[in-house]
């Protein structure tokens, strides 16, 4: 027995090495929507090709985190998903390659980086994901708006993600803080006297006053301080920060919370799956924020060429309609792909300006604010 | 002690160079514990000391979000540490000094928690006892508020108790029933023994078994980031910066603040209360110690371990039927979806490699603990007790703190650049990349020693025991019959030290499997480790999924358990005569 240990022990180790030895024709895929999702499409991708396909699920935040550290030797070559702001961010920081696809050009303009470093795959709106049956012995109705959601009623009874590990949850903040420049906007140019219809046509033309918007259009500083503002007190109902964006919408399936905000269709997939009679969307009225689901090839990955595949491949109307078999019921960037009838028609849904360079550019300086200033405090 | 000649120390190291193997045996530890565990620790007070990290300890002390966070640690360490010394005395006491029903049973149901991740029983608890808990709203109609502190000492008490209990019935047995006889004979009523005599003796075991759990506790990150509601604790802060942020600096100073309870405690458990022995075994005790018959003293006390007993039953019972339901408590369909996912789906990977790596390090770190045991115990050397000490701090040390040391030491090859060798100067890679993307084997090097460094205190710990217990005679009889250290110590010692050996095993296997904190930073897509997938799950509220990993994962370890006792188990005649002999 003794004698035979060493001969064990080399086995083992050879049996770990082995896998790591076959390089070729391999894809290491960063993948950030739901798991389900990410299985799917990297097993159909891998029969499709031929090329085997492993993927790792981060959230968006935790995967810009993981990229920027190792951006000198990345471990994945392509990043599939998650809101754009953060290929926005990780397109500054230099870590994602130019890539024009020829398949790209069917997808809309606005729903893909001119410069070709990064190409959306789907878009969504976020929502508010109640369980009705919890609202009901609270005594509520489902909330639609941003201020509903600081009821007192609802204290530890609301679940977000954390800004600084998630997609959506950051998607939230952003959306605030639009509002917030909006509404500073509207304040500025009625002390100056404008009447009601004048706003309507200044504000959709941006011919702003620069109290909620610079010059560029980007949210000043008086807006994002009045998001904190607004987070600061949501925070008094938050039962906690979850790290994966969808993950609050199981909560308030299983009955822990009442309301979650996430995306809808991360609450319309949770409805098809055993949830129908207890989880019921809603959209904030004032205006609710959406994501681009983004795609980008990472800036010296291991597998550059089975990367673009992945790309021109998941930018086809086949590869776009995986998510409906999963029922992740995002829609659609290329127009060719069937929508699926249970998809959140966004012309219904009352939308914000979101501006994606924007809050791209701030991501990682207002996730940092948050974990600082709002994250960390005590609760009543 | 007397001052001792450098002279001295010198003959120390030529007796032990003398003998090659022993030498070699001596260098592998010695730079095993510099590179695994002292310098990741000292990279990390090296980060947090940097000019960007000081300014940080300034701001995270003197803020009171930040005081509220390291006073919520401390608090929760506290508090759990009293509950579960409390829970494992009550069920050792009962074990040993109470005559019960049914004590077998309580006892095979106290190990449970050793060998399962410890999340575990925090899912279950939500689904028992949470806002739509089976029990708590389903039984008695109560939205409980299960998050915060109060749910996280039920949870962390009932995962970290069992060592307590083991420790403590060891040494409850191991009293001499003597002296409580003589108090009982002298008129003393029992509860004036227990309190007089009893319980005085076990001081230092109640202390260690305290600090041991509050070191825990402080540095369990899985149960606080599923359960911690708004109660924010330091591993939870390190985990955010980490992987949210990828702020090393904020995590390092982070670390460096939870160090300094846990390494307190270490050293006043290692040097002040290791020393206060109040009672001194000496050879076995005589006689049978008198079980408690008074009837209003047994049965509330086994009527607590029962209900406490019927409760860890439950929380298995959920996680086993949890894997095998759809969503338990709002569907409960029967599904093999769960085990579906886990075992075909993208969760094989991660089946496999969890075990091999365990089963890689679980060897290494039983043979490095008894090397160091041995040469901790039988040899006297310069450095010595530091040798011991560096050993210890794989246990002593938050894991979260070891992962974030290896991030910064092993991120980067660590090379030597010859200054000579002409136009292209000579580098020499010393360590490669242990850590991140495109590290050597898929980053699993990095795990398995983690592993090993988290397991070998537990091996040493046995090691030291059994052959403190062993006459050194025995050895040097073989010696001076011809044999040279190395077959003295595979055919004497090993064979002796063979339980001790077979329970390091066992530990190594079951902490490696379970553990999480320490990994949760050095997983890459090549190397998937099981409890950093159910965390993933679990946070994302696919509890059906995390309940069949549970599943899994205790299953392999019962196997890999049952394989040891097998293998290493069987018991040669030395062994015996020792247990029959001595």
């Amino acid at each position: 027995m003794k004698k035979r240990l060493p001969v064990l022990l080399i086995l083992v180790l050879l049996f770990v090495i082995a896998p790591v030895g076959a390089q070729e024709n391999t894809l290491t895929v960063l993948c950030t929507p739901q798991e389900d999702w990410c299985v799917a499409m990297t097993q159909a991708f891998e029969a499709e090709t031929g090329i085997a396909t492993s993927y790792v699920r981060m959230s968006s935040g935790e995967s810009l985190a993981r990229l920027r550290a190792t951006a000198d030797n990345p471990e994945f070559s392509v990043w599939w998903g998650g809101p754009a702001d953060a290929f926005i961010a990780a397109t500054e920081e230099g870590l994602l390659d130019q890539y024009f696809s020829p398949n790209a050009e069917v997808i809309p303009d606005q729903q893909k980086d001119p410069d070709g470093y990064w190409t959306g795959v789907y878009v969504g709106a976020l929502g508010f994901c109640s369980n009705v049956e919890i609202l009901d012995e609270l005594g509520i109705d489902p909330p639609t708006s941003w201020q509903d959601l600081l009821d007192p009623a609802l204290q530890g009874n609301v679940a977000m993600a954390h800004p600084a590990t998630s997609g959506t949850a950051f998607t939230a903040f952003w959306t605030n803080v639009t509002l917030a420049a909006d509404a500073l906007e509207r304040e500025a140019m009625e002390a100056d006297g404008m009447s009601e219809e004048e706003i309507e046509e200044a504000m959709a033309a941006g011919e702003y006053t620069g109290a909620g918007y610079d010059e560029e259009g980007f949210p000043t500083e008086d807006a994002i301080d009045r998001a904190f503002e607004y987070f600061a007190q949501l925070h008094q109902n938050i039962l906690q920060y979850t790290r994966s964006g969808s993950a609050p919408g199981r909560m308030a399936g299983a009955g822990e919370i009442a309301v979650a905000i996430i995306f809808s269709h991360d609450c319309v997939k949770l409805q098809v799956e055993g949830f129908e009679d207890i989880l019921v969307t809603t959209f904030p009225e004032e205006g609710t924020g959406y994501e681009i689901g983004g795609m980008g090839i990472i800036a010296g990955g291991p597998e550059p060429e089975a990367a673009r595949i992945w790309y021109d491949w998941a930018l086809t109307p086949e590869a776009q309609a995986i998510g409906a078999t999963v029922n992740s019921l995002q829609l659609p960037t290329n127009p060719d792909t069937p929508v699926p009838e249970l998809s959140v028609n966004l012309e219904e849904v009352n939308l914000v300006n979101y501006n994606f360079v924007a809050a791209g550019m701030n991501r990682t300086a207002m996730a940092e604010r948050f974990d600082q200033e709002i994250a960390p405090q005590p609760t009543e | 002690m007397t001052a001792i000649s450098p002279r001295r120390y010198v003959d120390q190291f030529r007796r032990i160079f003398q003998d090659p193997i022993l030498a070699i045996s001596l260098i592998v530890v010695t730079v095993f514990l510099l590179l695994a565990v002292v310098l990741p620790i000292l990279a990390m007070i090296g980060e947090s000391t940097s000019p960007e990290g000081r300014p940080l300890f300034a701001h995270y002390l003197g803020t009171s979000t930040y005081q509220t966070i390291i006073s919520n640690t401390v608090v929760m360490g506290l508090v759990v540490a009293t509950v579960g010394t409390a829970l494992g005395f009550l069920f050792a006491y009962v074990q040993v000094k109470v005559k019960a029903p049914f004590k077998r049973f309580m006892h095979i149901v106290a190990l449970i928690p050793i060998i399962s991740p410890p999340f575990a029983v925090a899912t279950a608890t939500i689904v028992l006892f949470g806002r739509n808990g089976l029990i708590s709203k389903g039984i008695f109609g109560v939205r409980y508020n299960i998050y915060g502190l109060h749910g996280l000492t039920l949870v962390l008490a009932l995962s970290y108790f069992t060592v307590v209990y083991l420790n403590l019935k060891g040494m409850m047995q191991a009293l001499d029933p003597a002296l409580e006889e003589a108090a009982t004979n002298l008129g003393a009523s029992k509860w004036r023994i227990f309190r007089t005599v009893t319980v005085p003796m076990l001081i230092p075991g109640l202390l260690s078994s305290f600090l041991l759990l509050f070191v825990e506790s402080i540095a369990d990150l899985g149960n606080p980031l599923v359960m911690g509601g708004n109660y924010e604790v330091l591993s939870t802060r390190i985990y955010i910066s980490v992987i949210g942020l990828y702020d090393t600096t904020a995590a390092a100073v982070f670390s460096v603040i939870l160090l300094v309870p846990s390494l307190t405690v270490f050293i006043v458990q290692r040097y002040w209360i290791g020393r206060m022995s109040v009672v001194s075994v000496t050879g076995k005790p005589t006689g049978t110690p008198q079980l408690i018959t008074n009837r209003w003293v047994r049965w509330p006390l086994f009527g607590l371990t029962m209900f406490i007993t019927l409760l860890i039953i439950l929380i298995y019972a959920t996680i086993f039927i949890g894997a095998f339901t759809r969503v338990v408590g709002v569907n409960n369909d029967f599904t093999l979806d769960h085990f579906d996912f886990v075992i075909n789906g993208y969760g094989s990977a991660a089946m496999t490699d969890t075990t091999t790596l365990a089963a890689v390090a679980t060897p290494l770190a039983g043979l490095l603990g008894m090397l160091l045991a041995f040469l901790v115990v039988r040899k006297e050397f310069l450095g010595r007790s530091a040798l011991d000490f560096a050993g210890m701090l794989g246990i002593a040390v938050p894991g979260t703190i070891l992962g974030i040391g290896f991030l910064l030491v092993f991120n980067n090859p660590i090379q030597l650049t010859l200054p000579f060798g002409g136009a292209e100067p000579l580098t020499i890679t010393l360590i490669p990349k242990l850590t991140g993307g495109r590290a050597i084997l898929g980053g699993a090097l990095a795990i398995v020693i983690v592993y090993i460094v988290r397991s070998v205190p537990a091996a040493l710990r046995a090691g030291v025991a059994a052959l403190t217990q062993i006459d050194p005679a025995i050895e040097e009889a073989s010696i001076s019959l011809g044999a040279d250290n190395a077959r003295t110590f595979r055919k004497i010692t090993l064979p002796l030290i063979r339980p001790a050996f077979l329970s390091g095993l066992i530990y190594a296997f079951a902490r490696s499997m379970t553990s999480l904190s320490a990994i949760v930073f050095l997983t890459t897509p090549q190397t998937k480790i099981m409890t950093h997938q159910i965390l993933n799950e679990v946070e994302n509220g696919r509890f059906g999924n995390a309940f069949a990993y549970c599943v899994i994962l205790i299953l392999i370890v019962l196997v890999a358990i049952s394989i040891l006792y097998l293998t290493v188990g069987s018991t040669t005649g030395a062994e015996r005569t020792l247990e029959g002999g001595a």
